[in-house]
């Protein structure tokens, strides 16, 4: 569905990407781990098009999207739930959920709405709360619904648990379990190593800019490298 | 009719035309650009106006919508590359474009240089001879000069009443809202759909026609304009309507314009020190209302009051 091929991206003299490649198959849940300062914001911000890369391209379902504008590769359905959130603070939770459905002009963005407030209870009831006001947790969880709003067939999420507590941490992998478990494919950064294994189906390590490692989820888990670096030492 | 003397009318006249600037900024303000092009686009109207009316002898009308139609057009070619530009840098260019504007009328014939134009078509005179004609005057037992000033002032009024209601239609519609989510986080919106380039032009070239449409209703309501009275002082006094009165709500501006507007005439008494006072008067109420004197919170407030016993308190949202 997604494919990068040989990606060089960086913000002016600095390379933060040195040739990437990576493919993400429908349906699946792939995760992009590494380091702080790996490049996986990077990976994800060239993708949406907020980054131009210097070389490289960018498959989308087949489509080469490299110079498309990133509000053009939006209403292509990728979703970005962007690091740190990026809640628009000013506007209410259920405005916020709107403009998630922007690019849409169907008529089912009301029972869309329904459907995320169904996902995320909390929402429902603070709709009208602004979205500055919201906890870290509940801000992650307006985050991902305004993506879902666009009915992405590719959503990206860029470390859904930064600052959340490890409780709320669970419950937001085991929604993106379930969004994929719907049919939207995921591809998922994270530093959080161990959950973001336990649920995707294969795993990218980056670092400095490369990928260093690559396999099915459990084997990734597995490697002792890995282990070593991002799993606390040799165990189990 | 002692509240009707024509210095009174002059200063509502001006007060209004000024609402109107604020609002030009407001708009442009409304997706987040800080340009300081509007005295420049104010400028355009007003010379392009008093030119097609006095050289051409079109209608005041006419040439009052042709002078909005010409700022958006130029804003048009400007916005292009200024509207990629980020805060403090879009201030800075768009002021340089305003300082471009005045040097060119400075230096033009058509634009008679430093002397300016004077004798430009007054609308007063006209709404006046309007009033004269049908007996409205008499009627009222106004004399020729105060039927033209209020007619103007009714005028004027209208005009801004169709500036507010459509910008008020503007926010609440998918426009507004991608205004609205572009203001908060450019890139969020983009994320999510909005072409942010278009929408950040679109205000641009509405706030240019606003502000072009005062600029022609001020040449027809002073009769004389020159390069000066769009330089740099004019620039600080629209962006003060705007911060002064609350950039967030569109009362603000209405309200900055008029207390900004009012204030000068009302220190008169003080003589000299009437600039000195008017400053100070401007760094307090900053220090005390550092979001203008309407702030989101502050209109939401009054809403509810306005709205007691018709709606439930808060009951406005969605």
């Amino acid at each position: 569905m997604l494919k990068l091929k040989n990606l060089v991206a960086g913000y002016g003299s600095i390379v933060a990407l040195k040739s990437i490649s990576l493919e993400v198959a429908q349906g699946s849940i792939v995760t992009l781990i590494g380091a702080n300062g790996a490049g996986k914001t990077t990976t994800m911000r060239t993708i949406m098009g907020l980054i131009r890369p210097s070389q490289g391209e960018i498959l989308f379902e087949g489509r080469d999207i490299t110079k498309f504008k990133t509000h053009e590769i939006a209403s292509m359905g990728i979703s970005l739930v962007p690091e740190g959130r990026s809640i628009l603070a000013r506007m209410t939770v259920l405005e916020n959920l709107e403009m998630g459905a922007y690019q849409r002009k169907d008529k089912e963005i009301e029972s869309d709405m329904e459907k995320v407030f169904g996902r995320f209870p909390i929402l429902g009831e603070r709709k009208s709360q602004l979205g500055g006001t919201l906890s870290g947790g509940q801000q992650q969880m307006l985050a991902i619904g305004r993506a879902l709003m666009a009915r992405p067939k590719l959503m990206l999420l860029d470390e859904p648990s930064m600052g959340l507590a490890p409780l709320v941490v669970s419950e937001i992998f085991k929604v993106i379990k379930e969004i994929s478990a719907g049919g939207t494919t995921v591809l998922l950064v994270e530093q959080n190593v161990r959950q973001a294994i336990k649920i995707a189906d294969y795993a990218y390590v980056m670092e400095t800019g490369k990928i260093v490692l690559e396999g099915n989820a459990r084997d990734v888990g597995r490697d002792p490298r890995v282990m070593e670096a991002y799993l606390g030492g040799k165990q189990a | 009719m002692d509240i009707l003397n024509p210095y009174y009318l002059q200063i509502v006249t001006f007060i209004l035309i000024n609402a109107i600037l604020g609002i030009s900024i407001y708009i442009t303000l409304s997706t987040g650009q800080m340009s300081l092009g509007n005295a420049g686009f104010m400028s355009l109207g007003a010379y392009a106006s008093a030119i097609l009316t006095m050289k051409l002898g079109l209608p005041l009308a006419f040439g009052i919508f042709t002078g909005g139609v010409l700022a958006a057009l130029v804003a048009l070619l400007i916005g292009l590359p200024t509207t990629r530009l980020q805060g403090l840098y879009l201030a800075i260019a768009t002021l340089g474009f305003g300082e471009v504007i005045r040097v060119v009328a400075l230096n033009l014939e058509i634009t008679n240089g430093a002397l300016g134009i004077s004798g430009i078509p007054s609308l007063s005179i006209t709404l006046g001879k309007v009033f004269n004609s049908t007996g409205l005057a008499e009627a009222l037992s106004l004399d020729f000069q105060v039927a033209g000033q209020l007619g103007l002032v009714v005028l004027l009024l209208l005009i801004l009443i169709c500036v507010l209601t459509f910008q008020l239609l503007l926010e609440k519609s998918r426009i507004g809202r991608a205004f609205a989510a572009i203001k908060e986080d450019e890139h969020a919106a983009e994320v999510m759909g909005v072409n942010v380039v278009y929408y950040k032009m679109l205000s641009f070239i509405i706030g240019a026609f606003v502000a072009g449409l005062a600029g022609a209703l001020y040449a027809h309501s002073t009769f004389f304009i020159n390069p000066t009275d769009f330089s740099y002082h004019k620039v600080v006094d629209i962006l003060l309507y705007a911060v002064f009165g609350g950039s967030n709500v569109i009362w603000g501006p209405v309200l900055g314009a008029f207390i900004l507007t009012l204030l000068p005439e009302v220190l008169r008494f003080m003589a000299d020190y009437r600039a000195m006072l008017y400053g100070a008067l401007l760094v307090i109420m900053m220090v005390f209302r550092p979001n203008g004197i309407l702030s989101r919170e502050l209109a939401a407030k009054i809403r509810t009051f306005l709205c007691f016993g018709k709606k439930s308190p808060g009951g406005d949202r969605q």
